[in-house]
Order: structure tokens, then C-alpha cells, then sequence
């Protein structure tokens, strides 16, 4: 277990910056994701601590020591990649074992480690196999016991998953939570699903164009989200985010005027007549019929019904509203129908009021 | 689409086939042909030999003694002949004497498989590296140094050797037979070496460089890491690359011609067979048993290769 420290880190590969001053404490066992869109930095940033790469400024920590200069073999580092990377001349047994032999662990605790891992992961029956005599699953199985039977100071896992159909990603997830759980070593986890995200990581880091916009728990991404681009970002589906004009006392929305809820209301912003963007999320909304007496909540009526989805737990909503569009994610026993008008319910608490200029989030 | 052939084109193709492989194992055909007939058989064109003869093999092998030619009755009678020398005596007797002596095959061969795997195995010794340099290593002047190396396959064998000759004279290496031996090896070597880079370079491409990052995270260095990983899942590449050298280094003669003319002992078989070609030894089946007896480590060697050459070794490590 270790802490991980990433100060005023900078890249560059050639004349492009692809890094920019990223500053981050990683906590001894915490599992911190880094997520964004493909090109926001975050591999490179994984693999700058695995020491991959280079850094181009900037100092990053493993254990308050810095390992900048230190090659990826002497940090004590263990690390899933994306394509398995498994050693294809090797069997499934010495694969797991390469790194326990190159530093000449005894035949005991081989063993014993092997054996450990590979109950975990259920390979026993594959270990005489070789990797291409293996499935998807079963090869990033093999990728995630190299690194667990290693004491390795901090686990770094390059999109793991990706690679897999819906079904497994689902069950390694769960795999990779009891493999956490059970080592509890410090891992930085790289993902561009915010489903991943959200149900793996302690801390949660979403990057964008080089920047990191946000470092907070996944509930703290989901509520309070610093921006439009994190707001979107995270939430399936995602945030609406609507054009609205801002008011002392209420928020106007095609043509509809909205109290605020007092966190809301912020002195500093100038509210008179001020250009917006709205937010709240689908999840947020109920049906008006299906609402139970003495809830205090905002409506928005007759908002048209577009299209349909139904998801089985659940129904998506694409509405319209004036010119704009909006998704709504309501009950099952909600009957509304496509073509039809329905009045949406929603917790003023729980909306967000966007800068339009800089898309940061007025209400926190 | 692909249109089907007509039963006209395929025999026609297959002709042609058949023209073309005729034509390359012909000569082939005629090197064992000529090799295991007798002298009265030499004249006759059929390519099976009246009556098998084993005995430039076993000569050539060091299987028998070569025989000593019985003299005749009237080389006896001009050998009594007082006016003649003793020169002029020993020139006329060395003509029946055993060959094996001007022709000691497997003191050849030796030499030339020695001079030939030393050549193979440094060349590709030095190809793994430099071929992992230019494969994986970023560093200024990489396309030009590459593109610089194969420019040396370009220029023929020709044109270098009086200048390689020239040097290998000025440093001194000439003057000696292991100089000479030196000099040959390095020629060798220098020759194989642009070939061995760019094969063994673009093998190297096609290995995930994610493997090679995921031994240097579980503890190896990158030297380590190219023994460990790159070194074994290249075998079949490798094998191909030391096989071609050996050949080139085998069937070489140009250069062994100028180098080791003097060190009769040090010949190579090519230089050797050509010297069998043009002296007074020169009978057809132990020159063709020899050509044969050539060809069989090159034959060899291919079979070897072709074994190894199953690929896929990569295979498995990585999602495509």
C-alpha cells in the first residue's frame, strides 16, 4: 500500500500539450478513477506513474519519494492493460508467476500465492493453458492475477474492461471490487465508462482536454457537479441541459416561470434577466399523477411526449419542450404515451444553473 | 468476382508449372546423376546411371582410401627413360597418385561451416539489437541510419572487394591467415547484416509493445525484457535470418576467392569446388559428388527453416 502524489505534472509529445498541471493525493488503499472522454490525458497519466512515459514537468510521488527518474521495474508497480498484454509463450501458471520469479520470490511463496490467485479468479483448471487457448474473460483474468499476486505498492489498471461484452464487464467489475476489497492496495483505475466510474472508485477524477475539471467521490460528481461538462459527463443518460433566463426570485424556461429553491440563490450572481443554462438530470423527474400529497416540488407542464424507450426497470422519456429537448426517466407505472402531454415533477434542490460563458455551475 | 478456370487453363497452367519446376531441379537432377555414374557412363544422357557408383562419396568422406591409380605399361616405360628428370618424373607420377590430398573434402567443409555459422551467429546476434534499436528506440537520425544500412545491400560485392581488400591490407589483417579469416568474417557479416536488420525490424514491429511494457512493470529491464520476450516469440524469425546468412556465407566465393587464394588449407567449398573445376582432378562424379555434398547443409538448413517457420507465436497475448 502506498500514496500516490501527482504535482504540477506536466506532458508534452512534441509541440502538443497533452497534460496540464495535474495535481492530485492519491490516499494509502483508496481506488481512485480516472475518467474522460478518448484524448482527455487519462492513460497518459496512468502511465507517467507506471513510468512508461516521461514527464515533461512537474514531480509525481510514490510514497512521499519521488520517482520521476525511477525506471517502471524499479516502482514497484503492478499494472492490467487494456489488450491482456499477456506473455503468449508462456502458459497461464507462468504468466502469473513472471513478476514473483523476476524477483526471485521463494518456491513457497510462488506457490502459495499462485494457488491464492488463482482460486480467486477461478483459472485453476486453465494455469497449464496458453493465452491464445483462452477467452476474453479468462485472459483478463490471467492479466489481473499477474498483478495481484505481486505485492505491488499501488495497482494500475488501463481500461481492463473494454475489451469484454456487457454480461462479463458486468461480473469482472464485481471481481475487481472483491479483489480491492480483499488486497485493499492503492489502485488508479483508467475508464472512459462513467458506469465504471461511479461503481468502482472511492474518488473519482474526470479529465477533459488535458485538465482534470473535477476530483470528488462519485456522488459528489453526481450531485453537485462543478460544470456542463461534468454534469453531462456523468449520469446515464445525461444531465438536461437547458436554455434559461435567471431571475431574483425565479428561473424563466420557454416562457415558464419556475421558483427557486433557496440553494439556489446566490448573492453573487447577477440574476436580472441573465442568460443560463438549466440543468437537472431525467432521473430527477416524476410523473405529476404518480406524486404522493405534501411533496414540495416544482412543475413543469405540458412538456411533449417525442419518443418512447422502454427499459424494462424503467421508462426514458424524450420530450420537447418549446424548441428544446429533454429526456425524463419515469416509473414503470407511468402511462404516458408518445404524442401525448405530460406535467413533470421535479425537486427544485436537486437543478443546477450553469454560467453560459464559462459553463461552470453557479449553485455550489 | 473470380471467374473459374477453364479446364484448357489449368492444364496450361499447370504446364507451366511443371516448366518451371523442371527447369529449377534440373541441374539438381543432373548434379546426383553425374555423381554416382561411372566413367563409361558419362557419355550416356539418361539421367539413371547404368550401374550405381558410391565411390567419389566414399572418397570424398574419407569412407576409403582413394586407390592408387594403377600406371600404365607405357607411362612405366617413359618414366625409365633417362633424359626425363626428376621433376619432370614427379609431375608425370603426381597424376596417379590419391587425391585426397588436393581435394580434402571435409577439412573443406569444415572451414566453410565454421567461417559460416561464426558469420550467421554474429550477424544475427547484432541484428537482434540493432533491429530492436530501429524498431523501438526513439532517437534523432534513426530513418537515415536505417535507409543508410540497406544502401550497403545495394552496392554490389564488386565494387567493394578491392577496397575492402585494400584496407584489410593497410591494417594488416591480410598479411595473415587468421587476418584474412578476420577480414572474411566481417565482410560476411557486413554483407548480412542490412538484410538480417530490416527482417528481424519489421518482425519486431508486429509484437504488441504492450507485452514488452507489461515485463517492465512485472520487474524486467529492457535488456532483460528483450531476452525474456522478444527474443522468444521471434524464434521463427530468427531461424529464417541465421539461415539466410549461413547460406549467403556458404555460397559465397568472390570474396573468399581474394582473401584465401594463398591458404590452400582454408579454402572454402565453393573456393575449393572451383579449384576441383580447374586442376587435373577435375573427374566428373567427384566434382559432382562434391556440389552435392555442398548442397545438402544449404538443403538442410531450408527444411530446418521451413519447420520453424509455422509463425503465430505472438498470438493470444493481445486483443486485436
Amino acid at each position: 500500500m502506498a500514496s500516490v502524489r501527482f504535482k504540477n505534472v506536466d506532458k508534452w509529445f512534441g509541440k502538443t500539450q497533452v497534460l496540464h498541471d495535474i495535481n492530485l493525493d492519491i490516499k494509502e488503499s483508496e481506488f481512485v478513477v480516472l475518467v474522460g472522454p478518448s484524448g482527455c490525458g487519462k492513460s497518459t497519466t496512468l502511465r507517467l506513474l507506471a513510468g512508461l512515459e516521461d514527464i515533461s514537468a512537474g514531480d509525481i510521488y510514490i510514497n512521499d519519494k519521488i520517482v520521476n527518474l525511477l525506471e517502471p521495474q524499479h516502482r514497484n508497480i503492478a499494472m492490467v492493460f487494456q489488450n491482456y498484454a499477456l506473455y503468449p509463450h508462456k502458459n497461464v501458471q507462468e504468466n502469473i508467476i513472471f513478476g514473483l520469479k523476476r524477483a526471485k520470490a521463494s518456491r513457497d511463496l510462488i506457490e502459495s500465492r499462485l494457488d491464492k490467485a488463482s482460486k480467486m479468479l477461478q483459472l485453476q483448471e486453465f494455469l497449464q493453458r496458453k493465452p491464445a487457448q483462452l477467452s476474453g474473460g479468462q485472459r483478463q483474468r490471467v492479466a489481473m492475477g499477474r498483478a495481484i499476486v505481486r505485492d505491488a505498492d499501488v495497482f494500475l489498471f488501463d481500461e481492463p474492461l473494454s475489451n469484454l461484452d456487457a454480461k462479463l464487464r458486468n461480473q469482472m467489475r464485481y471481481e475487481i471490487r472483491r479483489i480491492h476489497r480483499e488486497y485493499q492496495t492503492t489502485s488508479v483505475y483508467v475508464t472512459h465508462d462513467q458506469v465504471e466510474a461511479m461503481t468502482l472508485g472511492d474518488r473519482v477524477v474526470v479529465m477533459k482536454d488535458g485538465y482534470i475539471e473535477q476530483v470528488g467521490t462519485p456522488m459528489e460528481l453526481y450531485l453537485q457537479p462543478k460544470n456542463i461538462f461534468v454534469a453531462t459527463f456523468i449520469g446515464a443518460p445525461s444531465m438536461n441541459i437547458l436554455d434559461a433566463t435567471l431571475y431574483p426570485e425565479y428561473i424563466e424556461l420557454e416562457g415558464q416561470k419556475l421558483p427557486l429553491a433557496t440553494n439556489l440563490v446566490k448573492t453573487s450572481v447577477p440574476s436580472d434577466g441573465q442568460k443560463v443554462k438549466f440543468g437537472i438530470r431525467p432521473d430527477f423527474f416524476q410523473d405529476e399523477q404518480l406524486i404522493s400529497a405534501g411533496e414540495a416540488l416544482t412543475t413543469l407542464p405540458n412538456v411533449h411526449i417525442d419518443i418512447i424507450e422502454p427499459l424494462g426497470y424503467d421508462r426514458e422519456l424524450n420530450l420537447k419542450l418549446g424548441h428544446q429537448t429533454l429526456k425524463a426517466r419515469l416509473d414503470l407505472r407511468s402511462t404516458a404515451r408518445e404524442g401525448d402531454t405530460i406535467n413533470l415533477c421535479f425537486d427544485m434542490r436537486r437543478a443546477h444553473i450553469f454560467d453560459i460563458e464559462t459553463e461552470k455551475n453557479l449553485t455550489i | 468476382m473470380n471467374r473459374k478456370r477453364s479446364l484448357l487453363q489449368n492444364m496450361l497452367l499447370t504446364l507451366a508449372i511443371v516448366a518451371v519446376l523442371f527447369f529449377c531441379l534440373f541441374p539438381f537432377v543432373q548434379i546426383l546423376s553425374t555423381s554416382l555414374k561411372h566413367q563409361f557412363d558419362w557419355g550416356n544422357p539418361s539421367l539413371i546411371p547404368v550401374k550405381i557408383n558410391l565411390n567419389a562419396y566414399k572418397e570424398l568422406l574419407g569412407f576409403v582410401q582413394a586407390t592408387e591409380e594403377q600406371i600404365p605399361a607405357t607411362v612405366k616405360k617413359l618414366l625409365e627413360n633417362p633424359l626425363i628428370t626428376p621433376e619432370q618424373r614427379e609431375k608425370i607420377l603426381a597424376k596417379y597418385r590419391s587425391t585426397s590430398d588436393v581435394f580434402p573434402f571435409p577439412r573443406f567443409f569444415l572451414n566453410t561451416f565454421l567461417l559460416s555459422a561464426s558469420a550467421a551467429s554474429v550477424s544475427l546476434a547484432l541484428a537482434v539489437l540493432g533491429a530492436y534499436a530501429f524498431s523501438r528506440l526513439r532517437f534523432g537520425g534513426r530513418t537515415i541510419i536505417q535507409r543508410s544500412i540497406l544502401f550497403v545491400y545495394m552496392v554490389g560485392g564488386v565494387l567493394l572487394m578491392v577496397p575492402l581488400y585494400q584496407m584489410s591490407v593497410k591494417v594488416g589483417l591480410a598479411r595473415t591467415v587468421w587476418g584474412s579469416l578476420l577480414s572474411l568474417l566481417l565482410i560476411y557479416i557486413i554483407q548480412t547484416l542490412p538484410v538480417s536488420l530490416y527482417m528481424l525490424g519489421n518482425y519486431f514491429r508486429t509484437i504488441p509493445y504492450s507485452i514488452e511494457e507489461a515485463a517492465t512493470t512485472d520487474g524486467c529491464s529492457r535488456l532483460q525484457s528483450i531476452f525474456v520476450i522478444i527474443i522468444p516469440l521471434s524464434v521463427p524469425m530468427l531461424v529464417t535470418v541465421f539461415v539466410y546468412c549461413f547460406i549467403i556465407a556458404w555460397n559465397e566465393f568472390l570474396f573468399a576467392s581474394v582473401f584465401l587464394k594463398q591458404y590452400h588449407m582454408f579454402h572454402t567449398l565453393p573456393l575449393a569446388l572451383q579449384s576441383l573445376f580447374v586442376s587435373k582432378n577435375a573427374i566428373w562424379d567427384r566434382i559432382m559428388a562434391a556440389s552435392m555434398l555442398t548442397l545438402i547443409p544449404v538443403i538442410v538448413c531450408f527444411m530446418f527453416a521451413m519447420r520453424n517457420l509455422s509463425g503465430g507465436l505472438a498470438e493470444g497475448g493481445v486483443k486485436e
